[in-house]
């Protein structure tokens, strides 16, 4: 997938109900209580956090050329695409953003460390300046290397072997593959920049880019299977155990034990509203998640119907007919819609 | 002692480079010492080996971020492993663990920011120094090129601390900047190492040109006669990418460095560098730090530098290993234009200045708001809370004519029409120099050293990820 895509396939979920930023956001993994929503709500999971720095830049570049193709039209308030776009077929890939959160790229620096090691002391080189600067991952590496006894041929030769077949198995393209191996440095060998992965591959940076975080959840989906137990040993804490953010998980651990929203607000000394982002986002993750203490069942039922009828998620829309509803149950009761995650 | 025997025992070295052993035997003896070492020759060295000796902690105060992680890897490389940086970057929950077990580390790296607060004051004091190192310690003086208010702090804090024997350490000073570091760092009778600055391995080249493109042709034509492994400062970010595209256009390995790059991209530049998977590297001046290659043959200069100290800084990473080097340095009539305007951008003006000292604190909101400028504010600050306007007016005034002074010397180095490697000595107060061989483009350069030397560089492996998987692995 090019980055255009990406940026494309977030567009036809949201268009003309979200603002021209939000793909920014989403592909960032912004962590407001909006962004999660959508993905709920949009079933935008592949995408999220996909390139947590990804530059402004980077991003208002892909708007130009999107609107240079005619795809998007140019709108100061909401996405706005023309009927082109959404004749354009967008490939799919084994993006899986919601699940890995960009600590893909954690596994990635723990891994180039790892092999960068191996590779010097396969060749007889026992001082080298490490590839990854970062401390927690340098002291990580060291653990984990000592861990599996790396000096031993056995080990090494076990290794390599573990990472060649389970990355074979990765259902990505041979070409995706090739740039996540050239990111990586060994005894005589630099890692390749991302501009010079785009010259070589003939594509812009940014979609190498996406080029490398697709080869690696592809890849992390096989490791998950653990018959690599070598690499599956570098996945320690990388797979997130709860959909939730780490500040929702505290709110629906106050919320178990009884306190309400107003409470939880006031413990933890955090506004209103964000508690609220903390209900839709349990909303959304939680199909046992019960609307019952924020509104009856018929209030749930109308801002489902009037949502149907008048085939939109705009919040704004759907108050103007049921101005009975706050914005918060309206949000809640469309994170429940029973077809998320 | 006998050093030499230390030397080896701790780093398996059997000798010292110039100067090491001279500096070291003073430090041991206990007297401040102020050491003028280029770039390159072991500066370090310096106060790691009296680290092995002296009982107490070796405090390094470190002026930059970057230089600072750099050290404390070079460190970590050689087999140090009580080492550790303490900077205003680090997480809370590091800083905790850092403080609590302070003690067991031999190598404290602080930046001056920390240093100068009174809980670090008290963990450090606990400790016990043995040495004080201020590192790049020309930062120290505002008539340095690389002035740090910051670092003038330092001196304050020194008899908190208990004056404790303190060693500087620089690789580029002029006589005025020694004296700075000497009456700031309170330096008692110091012992003062002074290495030539001159290296007599290293060519100086200036081509002269009347326009851009001329300038280009020539470089073009440099890079395709002369060989690497080299350096090409570029003046910006955008002028370094092109002119690595112009390179690669040739059919040369060539790629660009600059501080905008994401930090992994910058490191995989350095290694391919390090590895001659590189003939050139186009860059601003941010690359340089952290890069320890001996035989770098050639660095050009495609922009002038804003002052001498860095260009003979830039020009030094060339030919570490002493064999002949040259040092080109190209320019167009009408560069020092751009040049003077970034040296004065730096200066805080008059209008800061002022609103500076009438809003105090709250003027670090103005940064936000575009009316005044970081740089300034750091510098402004610094000097309200010391003088009254008027005085910081003038020292302003002041710093903004050494500032002149320094691009009139760098215009100066370009339109000499004697020896190159002269004119820059002596703007070091170094003077009687021998003319060494192929000298300068006044004195006469043998060109045909340097045709054709480079190595054929290595090809970085291309092709599926199989094949690359079995060169970083060959198992």
């Amino acid at each position: 997938m090019r980055f255009d895509e990406v940026v494309l396939a977030i567009m036809k979920a949201v268009d003309g109900q979200r603002t021209v930023s939000s793909p920014y956001h989403l592909i960032k993994g912004k962590k407001s209580g909006q962004t999660i929503q959508d993905i709920g709500y949009f079933r935008l999971h592949p995408y999220f956090a996909v390139l947590p720095k990804l530059d402004k830049q980077d991003y208002l570049a892909s708007i130009d050329r999107l609107q240079a193709q005619g795809f998007l039209i140019p709108n100061d308030n909401k996405v706005q695409l023309h009927g082109s776009a959404f004749a354009l077929e967008i490939p799919s890939a084994p993006l899986n953003g919601w699940k890995y959160r960009g600590n893909e790229n954690r596994f990635f620096a723990r891994l180039s460390l790892v092999v960068q090691t191996m590779s010097n002391f396969m060749q007889g080189q026992k001082r080298f300046d490490p590839v990854v600067t970062d401390e927690t991952v340098q002291a990580w590496a060291k653990a984990y290397l000592k861990r599996i006894d790396f000096r031993s041929s056995a080990v090494q030769e076990a290794f390599k072997n573990q990472l060649e077949n389970s990355l074979a198995l990765a259902k990505t393209s041979e070409a995706h593959k090739a740039i996540l191996m050239e990111r990586l440095s060994g005894c005589g060998v630099g890692g390749l920049t991302w501009d010079q992965l785009a010259m070589e591959h003939g594509l812009l940076p940014i979609d190498v880019k996406i080029a490398a975080v697709e080869a690696l959840h592809a890849w992390l989906d096989v490791l998950e299977g653990m018959e690599y137990p070598l690499l599956a040993g570098m996945l320690e804490g990388i797979i997130q155990q709860s959909a939730l953010t780490e500040s929702a998980k505290r709110t629906q651990n106050l919320s178990e034990r009884g306190f309400s929203l107003q409470q939880i607000a006031e413990l933890r000394q955090l506004k209103t509203s964000t508690i609220e982002d903390h209900f839709v986002e349990m909303a959304m993750n939680d199909p046992a998640f019960s609307s019952a203490p924020f509104m009856d069942e018929q209030l749930f039922q109308s801002i489902h119907h009037i949502s149907k009828e008048l085939k939109t998620m705009r919040l704004r829309d759907i108050k103007e007919r049921l101005p009975e509803a706050s914005y918060f149950q309206i949000r809640l009761a469309l994170a429940m819609r029973g077809d998320v995650i | 002692m006998n050093l030499e025997k230390l030397l080896y025992d701790a780093y398996g070295y059997t000798e010292f480079r110039p100067g090491q052993k001279q500096v070291i035997e003073q430090v041991l003896a206990g007297r401040d010492v102020l050491a003028l070492l280029p770039t390159g020759m072991g500066k370090s060295l310096c106060y790691q080996l009296p680290g092995k000796v002296l009982p107490g902690a070796i405090i390094i105060v470190s002026p930059l971020l970057s230089l600072m992680q750099d050290q404390v890897a070079q460190l970590k490389k050689m087999g140090e492993k009580s080492v550790i940086a303490i900077n205003s970057f680090m997480k809370p929950e590091d800083r905790e663990r850092v403080w609590n077990t302070l003690s067991t580390y031999k190598f404290i790296f602080i930046a001056p920011e920390m240093l100068v607060q009174p809980y670090v004051i008290g963990k450090l004091n606990a400790l016990g120094i043995s040495l004080l190192v201020a590192d790049e310690a020309h930062c120290i003086s505002q008539w340095g090129f690389d002035f740090r208010p910051d670092y003038l702090r330092i001196a304050e804090v020194l008899p908190k601390l208990g004056n404790p024997q303190t060693l500087a350490l620089t690789a580029t000073a002029t006589d005025k900047v020694t004296d700075e570091i000497k009456r700031y760092l309170k330096l008692i009778d110091p012992f003062v190492y002074s290495h030539p600055m001159d290296r007599k391995n290293i060519s100086y080249d200036i081509r002269k040109f009347d326009n851009d493109s001329d300038k280009l042709e020539e470089l073009l034509n440099i890079v395709a006669t002369y060989g690497g492994p080299g350096i090409i400062y570029a003046g910006t970010r955008r002028k370094s990418q092109e002119l690595a595209e112009r390179i690669l256009a040739l059919g040369m390995r060539a790629a660009f460095y600059h501080g905008g790059m994401e930090q992994q991209d910058r490191i995989f530049v350095q290694q391919q560098f390090a590895n001659k998977e590189l003939e050139w590297v186009c860059a601003t001046n941010a690359f340089g730090m952290g890069v320890h290659i001996p035989d770098i043959r050639h660095v050009i200069h495609f922009q002038l530098p804003s002052s001498i100290e860095g260009y003979v800084q830039e020009v030094g990473r060339a030919g570490r290993d002493s064999l002949p080097s040259l040092a080109t340095l190209l320019y167009a009539a009408g560069d020092e234009r751009l040049v003077e305007s970034l040296i004065m951008d730096d200066l805080p003006e008059k209008h800061e200045i002022e609103l500076i000292y009438e809003r105090g604190e709250e003027a670090k909101q103005l940064i936000e708001q575009g009316m005044i400028r970081e740089t300034a504010y750091r510098i402004i600050s610094y000097w309200r809370e010391r003088l009254p306007l008027e005085g910081t007016l003038n020292q302003i005034e002041q710093l903004k004519k050494e500032k002149q002074r320094q691009a009139a010397s760098i215009r100066g180095l370009v339109h000499t029409s004697a020896c190159i490697r002269q004119y820059i000595s002596r703007s070091f107060d170094q003077e009687n120099l021998e003319i060494p061989p192929n000298c300068c483009s006044f004195h006469g350069i043998d060109y045909s050293l340097f045709k054709g030397l480079q190595n054929e560089p290595k090809a970085s492996p291309k092709g599926s990820w199989k094949e690359r998987l079995k060169v970083l692995l060959p198992i």
